[in-house]
C-alpha cells in the first residue's frame, strides 16, 4: 500500500525545512504547512475528525493554526490516533506507564520524520559548540533502543549517538541498573584526558549516579565544554529533589555547572522536544525553545484563550513533525510564557483517583 | 509556629485540661451544647462571621457558605450532642485522653467544628492544626468556646504550623491522641509519626485517621425519568454545588441503575441543567489555573471518547469551568476533578452497579439513593456491607446529622479511654 500523495508532499516540504540551516522561524509557511496538515488529519483521522466537528473547528473555519483544536495527552492511552491505515504502522512509541493505568501510545508509519525533526534539534539546544563532521564524547543514562524499543526517550538517544556520538559513547543502563562500574572508570578517564562529556540521562538517573558518587566519596571535574542533558521527573524511582537541587548536585559531583545544564521537555506523544536555551543562547534568560516546526502556546483553562504573558496557563503544542498522528497537543503541564520561549511550571494536580474531597486540601502542603 | 511553640501550646492545653477534668463531664457537656446551639440558630453570629471570612480565606462565593452553613450546621445542636453522648458513652466508664491534637483538612467548618467539640466532651483539651484552606474556622470556634466558657476557651490551642514543618508535626504528635484528616499519604505520614507507645501502656496513645473518601448517587427506574428525576437533580445539584464538591460529601458520579437505554443521558441532561440552576443561586467560587485546566482536560478527554466513538458520551458544561456533567459509556469509575464535575454513568441493574464499585469502595463514604421503592432497604443494606458509612436521599447529602459514623465509627467513641469497673 502506497502513502497518501497528499501526506507525500507535505512530509517532503516538512523534511525539506527541517533540513535548512539555519533555522529560519517562517510564520507564513508554518501556517500554511499546519493548515494543511489539519486537513490532511481531519480527512484521514476520524475520531480527530469527530473531535474538532463537536467544536465547531473545520478546514473552512479554521483560519490559525491557533484555532486548531488540541488533542489532550490523556487520549493517547485511550485510542490509537493515526491518521494512515493501520496496515502501514510501522513503530509505536509509548509512555513510560508510571503515572497508573493504560500507556500512551504514538502511532507511526514512517520514523523518517520523526528522526528529521529530533536529530537537528537536539544538536541545536545539546550540543551547539559542535563544528560541521565533529563528534561528541555521550554517554547516555538510560537503555539502549534495542533494550527499550517503544521508548521515545531511547529512541532520541539512540539516534543522537548514533549520528553525533563518537566511539566512546554509548548506553551505561542496562537491564534496568546504571553500570557505575563501567561507567565511573568512563568518566574518570575522559576527565583525566580532558575530553568534552555529554551526559543525557532521565532526572533520576542522574541522582542515582550522584548518589553513587557520593557514596564513593568520589567528585569528577569532567572537562570544560561538557553538558548534561536531563529529563523527566523522578516517578518514584528515586527520592526526589528540585531541580535547583540536582543542578547544584551536578555541579558538585560531575563539575558541570547549572549554566551547562538543559533540561529537556519531550513527550512520547510529540515527534518534537523543546529545550533549554542556556547553550544554544546563553547570554539569555533561561527558557524553553523548540524549532521553527513547532509552537507553543500557554492557554487559559477558562476561556481556551492565550494566557496573558507570563501568567500560568496550560501548555498546547502544534508540532508539524506529528504528521502521523494529531499535529495539536495539549498536555497536562502547566506553563507560562518567556520571552519567545516558555517554561514549566508544574504538572496539572492528579485528579484524585476517583474523587475526594479532602485530597483537594494536601494537608501536608504548606 | 515553631515547634517550640507547639511544645508550650501543648503544657498550657495539659494545664488547662486538668481544670477541665476537675468539671463534671456533664457540666462541660451542657457548655459544649449551648456552643453548638450558638453555631447552629438560624441567626447565628457565628456563622455570619464565617459567610464574611471563610469566601475570601478559602475561595468559596459568600453564597455557597451561607447555604452550607444554614444547610449543614442545622443538625448540630445541643440536643444532638447531648443524644451522641448517651448513645455512645452510657454504660461505661469513659475518658478522653489527656490532650487531644487535631490535624484538620478541608475548608468544610461543620467538621472542623466536630473535630474541636468531640474531644472536649471528653474533657479533653485539643491542638487544632488548621488546614492550609481553612485559617479562620478554628480560631472562629475557640472564641464561640471562650465567650461561653473560659476554660473551655483555654482548653482549645490553634497552632499554625506548617504541614512540612517536620518539627513542629512531631511536637503536635506528643499529643495523648492524634487526629488526622487528609489524604491517605497525609494520614499514613501522621500514623506514622503518632506511634502508639504500645497496647496496654500506660497512656498509651492513640491515632485516629480519616483519610481519602468519596460519595456518589444510585437512581433506579423510579428517578430517571419525569417529575422525579427533576427533584433528584435538583437535590444533586445542591449536593455537589455545596462546598464545591470539596467534601468527601459531595458526590463525584450519579449511577442510573436502569436497564432502559436513555436512562443515563436523561439523567445526564437533568442533572447539568439542574447545576445550571445552581450556579446562578450558589456561583462556585474561585480555582485556580490547575484545577481549571484539570476540568478542561478531563472534559477534552470525555469529548475524544465520544469521537472515537467509545459508547455513548456526552459532554455538557458551562462555557467557563464552573460545572461539567459528563454521561459515561459505562459503570466504572473515573478520575474526579471535583469543582463541580460529575459523571453520569449506566448500570443495567443493582448487581452491575455494586461491582463496579467495588474496586474503590474502602474509600466510600456516603450514597444518595432514590427510586428504587421497595428495593431501597436492601440496597442500603448492601451498601453498608461495601463500607458506605450513611444511606440518605438526594439533596441531603451536605447536613449529616452530628451522629452520622463518619468512618464507620463513632463520633466519640474513638477518642474515648473506657474503664470497667467492676467493684
Amino acid at each position: 500500500m502506497s502513502a497518501d500523495p497528499a501526506r507525500v508532499a507535505l512530509d517532503a516540504e516538512l523534511l525539506a525545512w527541517m533540513r535548512e540551516e539555519p533555522w529560519r522561524d517562517d510564520e507564513e509557511r508554518f501556517e500554511r504547512l499546519a493548515l494543511a496538515l489539519f486537513a490532511f488529519q481531519l480527512a484521514h483521522c476520524e475520531p480527530y475528525a469527530r473531535f474538532c466537528a463537536g467544536r465547531g473547528a473545520t478546514p473552512d473555519r479554521v483560519a490559525s493554526w491557533r484555532e486548531i483544536p488540541a488533542v489532550p495527552t490523556g487520549a493517547f492511552k485511550e485510542m490509537a490516533l493515526r491518521s494512515f491505515p493501520a496496515a502501514r504502522e510501522r513503530h509505536v512509541f509509548r509512555t513510560s506507564g508510571t503515572s497508573a493505568g493504560r500507556r500512551g501510545e504514538l502511532h507511526l508509519d514512517t520514523l523518517a520524520l520523526y528522526e528529521a525533526s529530533l536529530l537537528p534539534t537536539f544538536r541545536h539546544f545539546v550540543l551547539p559548540e559542535l563544528a560541521p563532521g565533529e563528534r561528541a564524547r555521550i554517554r547516555v543514562l538510560a537503555p539502549a533502543p534495542a533494550e527499550a524499543p517503544d521508548s521515545s526517550l531511547s529512541h532520541l538517544f539512540g539516534c543522537a549517538v548514533d549520528a553525533l556520538g563518537d566511539s566512546g559513547s554509548g548506553f551505561d543502563v542496562r537491564g534496568g541498573a546504571l553500570q557505575l562500574d563501567a561507567l565511573l572508570p568512563r568518566l574518570e578517564r575522559a576527565a583525566a584526558e580532558s575530553v568534552p562529556m555529554t551526559i543525557c540521562g532521565t532526572a533520576f538517573a542522574f541522582v542515582h549516579l550522584l548518589d553513587a558518587l557520593s557514596a564513593l566519596g568520589a567528585k569528577l571535574v569532567l572537562a570544560p565544554g561538557s553538558h548534561v542533558m536531563e529529563t523527566g521527573g523522578f516517578k518514584g524511582r528515586s527520592r526526589e529533589l528540585p531541580r535547583a537541587a540536582l543542578y547544584a548536585a551536578i555541579e558538585e559531583g560531575l563539575g558541570i555547572p547549572p549554566e551547562r545544564v538543559v533540561n529537556q521537555y519531550g513527550m512520547t506523544e510529540l515527534a518534537t522536544s523543546f529545550y533549554d536555551s542556556v547553550l544554544a543562547e546563553p547570554d539569555r534568560p533561561r527558557r524553553k525553545l523548540g524549532p521553527p516546526w513547532a509552537r507553543v502556546r500557554v492557554i487559559d483553562p477558562e476561556t481556551g484563550a492565550d494566557a496573558a504573558p507570563g501568567t500560568a496557563g496550560v501548555i498546547s503544542i502544534v508540532d508539524l513533525a506529528n504528521t502521523g498522528s494529531v499535529l495539536a497537543l495539549e498536555t497536562a503541564d502547566l506553563g507560562r510564557t518567556v520571552e519567545d520561549g516558555f517554561e514549566v511550571i508544574g504538572r496539572e494536580p492528579g485528579a484524585e483517583s476517583r474523587g475526594c474531597s479532602i485530597a483537594a486540601d494536601e494537608m501536608l502542603a504548606p | 509556629m515553631t515547634s517550640t511553640g507547639v511544645d508550650a501550646a501543648l503544657a498550657r492545653a495539659r494545664e488547662a485540661g486538668h481544670l477541665l477534668r476537675a468539671r463534671s463531664a456533664e457540666a462541660v457537656q451542657d457548655a459544649l451544647a449551648d456552643v453548638l446551639d450558638a453555631w447552629s440558630a438560624r441567626d447565628s453570629p457565628w456563622q455570619k462571621a464565617l459567610v464574611e471570612a471563610l469566601p475570601d480565606a478559602a475561595g468559596f462565593s459568600p453564597a455557597v457558605v451561607r447555604e452550607g452553613l444554614a444547610r449543614g450546621l442545622a443538625p448540630f445542636t445541643g440536643a444532638a450532642l447531648r443524644a451522641v453522648v448517651r448513645s455512645e458513652l452510657d454504660g461505661g466508664a469513659a475518658t478522653g485522653f489527656e490532650t487531644t491534637a487535631v490535624v484538620l483538612a478541608g475548608a468544610i467548618p461543620m467538621p472542623t467544628l466536630l473535630a474541636v467539640v468531640a474531644p472536649l466532651a471528653l474533657r479533653s483539651p485539643v491542638l487544632a492544626k488548621p488546614s492550609a484552606h481553612d485559617p479562620v474556622t478554628a480560631l472562629l470556634i475557640a472564641r464561640s468556646l471562650a465567650e461561653r466558657d473560659p476554660l473551655l476557651g483555654a482548653c482549645v490551642e490553634v497552632v499554625d504550623v506548617r504541614g512540612d514543618d517536620e518539627a513542629s508535626m512531631a511536637a503536635l504528635c506528643e499529643a495523648d491522641c492524634v487526629v488526622a484528616n487528609g489524604s491517605d499519604a497525609a494520614v499514613a505520614a501522621l500514623a506514622a509519626r503518632a506511634q502508639p507507645l504500645g497496647a496496654g501502656a500506660s497512656g498509651a496513645r492513640r491515632f485516629v485517621g480519616y483519610g481519602h473518601r468519596f460519595s456518589l448517587a444510585l437512581l433506579g427506574p423510579g428517578a430517571t425519568r419525569g417529575e422525579s428525576l427533576l427533584r433528584a437533580a435538583e437535590g444533586l445539584a445542591l449536593d455537589i454545588a455545596l462546598w464545591d464538591q470539596l467534601g468527601c460529601l459531595s458526590p463525584v458520579s450519579v449511577h442510573a441503575v436502569d436497564p432502559e437505554p436513555r436512562a443515563a443521558d436523561r439523567v445526564a441532561e437533568a442533572l447539568a441543567d439542574a447545576l445550571a440552576r445552581a450556579e446562578t443561586r450558589w456561583p462556585r467560587g474561585r480555582v485556580d489555573t490547575a484545577v481549571a485546566a484539570a476540568i478542561a482536560r478531563e472534559r477534552a478527554e470525555a469529548e475524544m471518547r465520544a469521537a472515537a466513538g467509545r459508547g455513548p458520551v456526552a459532554v455538557h458544561a458551562s462555557s467557563g469551568t464552573a460545572w461539567t456533567v459528563v454521561r459515561e459509556a459505562d459503570a466504572a469509575l473515573r478520575p474526579a476533578p471535583l469543582n463541580r464535575f460529575a459523571r453520569v454513568h449506566p448500570a443495567a441493574d443493582v448487581d452491575a452497579c455494586l461491582d463496579a464499585l467495588r474496586a474503590d469502595a474502602a474509600h466510600l463514604a456516603a450514597v444518595a439513593i432514590a427510586g428504587f421503592g421497595t428495593a431501597g432497604a436492601p440496597l442500603a443494606a448492601e451498601l453498608a456491607g461495601l463500607g458506605a458509612s450513611r444511606v440518605c436521599a438526594p439533596g441531603t447529602l451536605q447536613s449529616p446529622p452530628l451522629a452520622w459514623h463518619r468512618g464507620n465509627v463513632g463520633v466519640l467513641a474513638p477518642l474515648a479511654r473506657w474503664t470497667d469497673i467492676e467493684l
